[in-house]
């Protein structure tokens, strides 16, 4: 199936944006100004639905023109497009954005056509479903691993090289009980963060990404 | 990056022949892996009569085009990743976008940047898990794991001579995937 590539699904969801030409401010400029608002690292809400890998949200004004002699059209909707790709399957993942982040798609998708509300979470999959596009070709480079393990081996890569650096040159009764102890670490260090953590509590070395 | 081109509705099959030839043969994805700065791409067909209609009230899209979306997550600069397209994927490339109204050509480039910059539209929200990581680095990340995680089953009962000569191949082993990741150097 092209929406998956090994473990991680690619999930393309186009829904129209209400038009209403009676109010100030459109839905369109609405959503993007939420949208900006929205934070994205550890924060985001979408390193709540921590099976996320990378996600965006855009709104699509129009289709291009792109001179002639191509014909010139244009879309008669504003559609907001939802790209994702994440770990597991359709069904779970919409679900868990209904239960875990529900203000968030409350406050994107009430400005979409048809969008059903989130106090139902079958109604907004089913909903989400009817607005998803089947993706021709997909490519994920890394397909086999979780989010979850693609940071643990981040977070051990940047400890291991901390403690390298540092052990340079120690006798090896030395590095070997200094190791023990870099284990010990490892397994009581809490989990990376998705989405990034700068924050002055957490140690360099046990810092994914640093 | 989002980019949108228009197609003639009698072109879109081809198109489909070609994503089904390069999804089912491995090796023509070669360059696009080796190429080693995507962590997710995907092309997404949308004909002209699939765009959502949620509601009657809604008007129906009325369109001569199908078109051809594209979404990709890289590392690096936009002028960066264009210019290793357009030198190392260019064949694949205009296979892809041959059947795209006035596509240029990936090569050379100067067109094939005016073109693209015509019809990408920008990202109002984007989400990354290991923002601060290229996708080279989560590869390297994942083989220092494998190594780490072989290295401790080992060497937990050894004595410190052995221990260290365990420890020097094991150092050896992963000493090119130990370099730091961080926010990427901005360059044009």
């Amino acid at each position: 199936m092209a929406n998956q590539s090994g473990q991680v699904y690619g999930l393309t969801i186009l829904s129209p944006i209400v038009e209403n030409e009676r109010i100030d401010i459109c839905h369109a400029t609405e959503l993007r100004w939420y949208l900006a608002s929205l934070p994205r690292d550890h924060t985001s809400p979408f390193a709540r639905v921590s099976s996320t890998h990378l996600a965006r949200l855009v709104v699509m004004d129009d289709v291009v023109f792109v001179g002639a002699p191509a014909h010139e059209e244009h879309l008669k909707s504003r559609y907001l497009v939802f790209e994702t790709n994440f770990d597991g399957d359709l069904d779970t993942y919409l679900t868990r954005m209904a239960r875990e982040i529900p203000e968030v798609v409350e406050s994107v998708w009430k400005h979409c056509v048809g969008y059903p509300g989130v106090a139902d979470p079958a109604g907004f999959v089913a909903y989400m479903k009817k607005c998803q596009i089947a993706t021709t070709f997909f490519f994920a480079d890394v397909n086999d691993k979780t989010v979850q393990q693609n940071l643990r081996a981040l977070q051990v890569q940047s400890a291991l090289a901390h403690f390298i650096e540092k052990n340079q040159g120690e006798p090896a009764a030395e590095i070997q009980k200094s190791f023990g102890v870099l284990l010990e670490r490892l397994a009581k260090a809490p989990a990376p963060l998705p989405g990034g953590d700068d924050s002055e509590e957490t140690s360099a070395e046990d810092r994914p990404h640093d | 990056m989002n980019a949108i081109t228009p197609m003639k509705p009698w072109k879109t099959p081809l198109l489909r022949v070609f994503f089904f030839i390069l999804g089912a043969v491995k090796p023509l994805q070669t360059d696009l892996k080796n190429l080693s700065f995507i962590h997710f791409a995907r092309w997404v067909i949308i004909t002209r009569h699939q765009f959502p209609q949620l509601s009657p009230q809604q008007p129906r899209e009325e369109l001569r085009y199908d078109y051809l979306m594209f979404f990709s997550n890289f590392n690096g600069t936009w002028n960066q990743y264009i210019d290793a397209f357009s030198a190392v994927l260019s064949q694949g490339l205009n296979a892809i976008w041959r059947w795209s109204e006035k596509f240029p050509g990936s090569v050379p480039v100067t067109p094939f940047k005016a073109y693209i910059s015509q019809l990408q539209f920008d990202t109002d929200y984007y989400y990354n898990a290991y923002p601060r990581a290229a996708t080279n680095d989560v590869k390297a990340a994942l083989r220092v794991q494998d190594a780490f995680n072989e290295f401790v089953k080992t060497s937990q009962t050894l004595s410190p001579s052995d221990f260290e000569k365990a420890y020097r191949q094991f150092l050896v082993r992963v000493q090119a995937d130990l370099g730091s990741t961080g926010m990427a150097p901005v360059g044009t």
